[in-house]
């Protein structure tokens, strides 16, 4: 499986989900779409436009992207502005997962530093590749197997839903 | 063969088979699943909307997976501060009644407070919540973490984690006893200082030691708490007898008894246990410390800085229990607050209100001149309460100083303990607590 994209936006370490969504805008949407609008509102305002500008946008970064607090609010910040991956040195675990099960690419590789903006980036999930068509330069991609196959399935939601499929069927129906 | 570590202990225990850290294991059932009003509604309307065809397919009403390991704490912006805020905590109140899931109300305190007060979490429990201050719950011998949303909505469903990666530890081991004026919170945020914010990524802190045992519980919380600013997956203490009976009286409170159950459910790390990195830290050579702008892990000793404060914090999940408001109190008793600097005080529960009521405690906050508000997260999470506007500068016991955090993107944030909170508080400026404590006074 394959996802290309252009690199809309780079940052630097320990970017946190605060910066990504400010906490005052959490509780007053149930909408994915109305975090997207304000993505990096009070950190980077230019986010938005920037990512929406391309159809396929990749956002790259240093270590500990999405570091703090566990607010899944700042995956759909960075989703439903056209961003289809985020490549970065490091992820911290609860962003990593929520990532996974929304369908937003976190591509591990070990040094982003040659990455630039408006490269044309191509990730392949099966020979575990990240390819920079604008400089050539191929990169590994860190991912345990469970996860490479998470981010194929696009998330985990399929999977618990036959879990939970299983469960109930082994149960008696309930007395109505 | 090396032992264990008590977080590979608790995972072997709740999947039934002896677990290593860095493996990888399908589905790990967690013991004890907790929301706030914040990730509550939509992690419940999710859950609702994306499972309810698999419950009507069985012909089964929809159904957590057992309403007992549940609960809803509403914490961070009560009481409500908007429309839609009070539009979520009816609905996680709805739900939560349907279900049979026990549902705190708006003031009982902030939910990792709440957690462990109501022994809601007990050692050796897998207990996750939709924040990422669950960490807080490591001090009972708990392994607990953060999840977002979604896993929120798959565990009401099943009650299980997917794909859980086994985590590696880092042990802490802390030797020394702490100077006058030194607190668990100078510790950890020195902790944070060396090991920058990614420096425990994906690890279990660990922490041991002379230092720690002889810790009271609130200290514990409070380093537990902090362990995710350097990116731990969760931090955790061994149980022993201060553990043993801060749960014991929990259960008491609740009409409840230690059981032999319970007992069996205590894990501790073996001696040869595992490690993937040992750190060694003298708490004698640690002085009271601060966090500056905009950092947790951009710590300095408090008596290198003395920027001016116009806000004063003493509250939030890291800082804000009995020990806490103890040793505020001690230094802010028959003093004023300075004019230039607003302080607000929220006591982390109903009942550390309570207690602080009765101890006196409320009553020397409100004569130094403080705002006293009713538990909730409060300027922590930048949305009620005490909001920085551009320019000003808090010193807050909180656990994140990132800009932007309280209000403001152009307000500055620091983190102190509530020695250093009570003393900045007096100056109106960041001021060492030391001063101010009785002679002979730890
Ligand atoms: S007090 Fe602050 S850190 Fe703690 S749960 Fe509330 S918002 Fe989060």
């Amino acid at each position: 499986m394959q996802v290309r994209g252009k690199v809309a936006k780079r940052f630097d370490d320990d970017i946190n989900t605060d910066y990504i969504i400010p906490a005052y805008l959490l509780q007053e949407s149930w909408d994915k779409q109305f975090f997207a609008d304000h993505a990096f509102e009070a950190y980077d305002p230019a986010f938005a436009p920037t990512c929406r500008a391309n159809k396929e946008s990749i956002v790259v970064a240093r270590n500990n992207f999405g570091c703090g607090s566990s607010r899944e609010q700042a995956v759909y910040a960075i989703k439903y502005n056209n961003v289809v991956a985020v490549v970065a040195q490091s992820f911290p675990d609860i962003f990593f997962r929520n990532c996974l099960n929304n369908g937003l690419l976190p591509i591990q590789v070990a040094d982003t530093s040659t990455i630039g903006l408006g490269d044309e980036l191509v990730i392949d999930l099966d020979t575990r590749k990240l390819k920079d068509l604008t400089t050539g330069q191929e990169h590994d991609i860190v991912a345990t197997d469970a996860s490479i196959e998470t981010m194929k399935r696009g998330g985990f939601l399929g999977y618990v839903k036959e879990r939970l499929r299983q469960r109930l069927n082994a149960q008696p129906p309930r007395a109505p | 063969m090396g032992g264990a570590t008590i977080a590979e202990k608790i995972v072997s225990r709740a999947v039934g088979r002896k677990a290593k850290a860095g493996e990888v294991i399908e589905a790990v059932p967690v013991d004890k699943l907790y929301f706030n009003e914040v990730i509550g509604p939509p992690a419940v309307l999710n859950f609702q909307k994306d499972f309810e065809d698999v419950y009507t397919a069985s012909g089964k009403k929809l159904q957590v997976f057992n309403p007992s390991r549940i609960a809803f704490m509403p914490d961070h912006t009560v009481p409500s501060c908007s429309i839609k805020v009070s539009q979520g905590i009816s609905l996680i109140r709805d739900f939560a009644n349907d279900q049979g899931i026990a549902m705190y109300k708006e003031g009982d305190g902030i939910e990792h407070t709440i957690a462990s007060e109501e022994a809601f979490v007990l050692p050796g429990e897998i207990a996750v919540a939709t924040d990422s201050h669950t960490c807080t719950q490591g001090a009972l011998g708990a392994l607990a973490f953060g999840i977002g949303t979604t896993e929120g909505e798959n565990l009401l469903a099943t009650g299980e984690l997917y794909s859980f990666t086994v985590p590696e530890t880092i042990s802490f081991r802390v030797k020394g006893r702490f100077q006058r004026g030194v607190y668990a919170k100078d510790l950890v945020l020195h902790v944070l200082g060396t090991m920058g914010e990614g420096g425990a990524s994906k690890k279990v802190a660990e922490y041991s030691g002379p230092t720690i045992d002889s810790l009271d519980m609130d200290g514990r919380f409070t380093i537990c708490n902090l362990s995710v600013e350097m990116s731990a997956r969760t931090a955790i203490v061994n149980p022993d007898k201060t553990t043993l009976s801060y749960v014991e009286a929990a259960l008491a409170r609740r009409g409840m008894a230690m059981t032999d159950d319970l007992r069996g459910m205590v894990a501790r790390s073996d001696p040869d246990a595992t490690y993937s990195k040992t750190v060694d830290v003298d708490a004698a050579t640690i002085e009271p410390t601060v966090s500056l702008p905009h950092s947790p892990a951009n710590a300095k000793p408090v008596s290198q800085v003395s920027d001016p404060i116009s806000t004063v914090f003493i509250g939030s999940c890291a800082n804000a229990r009995e020990a806490d408001l103890t040793i505020a109190a001690k230094i802010l008793k028959g003093r004023k607050v300075s004019p230039s600097t607003n302080l607000i005080v929220i006591p982390a529960s109903r009942r550390v209100y309570n207690w602080a009521m009765d101890q006196g405690l409320l009553k020397v906050f409100a004569d130094a001149g403080a705002n006293i508000e009713s538990s909730n997260c409060g300027p922590c999470f930048g949305k009620h309460m005490g909001i920085l506007g551009p320019g000003d500068r808090c010193l807050s016991t909180s656990n994140r100083n990132y800009k932007g955090r309280m209000g403001s993107p152009d307000a500055f944030i620091y983190l102190g303990s509530p020695a250093v909170a009570a003393a900045t508080a007096i100056e109106g400026r960041v001021a060492d607590p030391r001063k101010y404590l009785p002679a002979g006074e730890a």
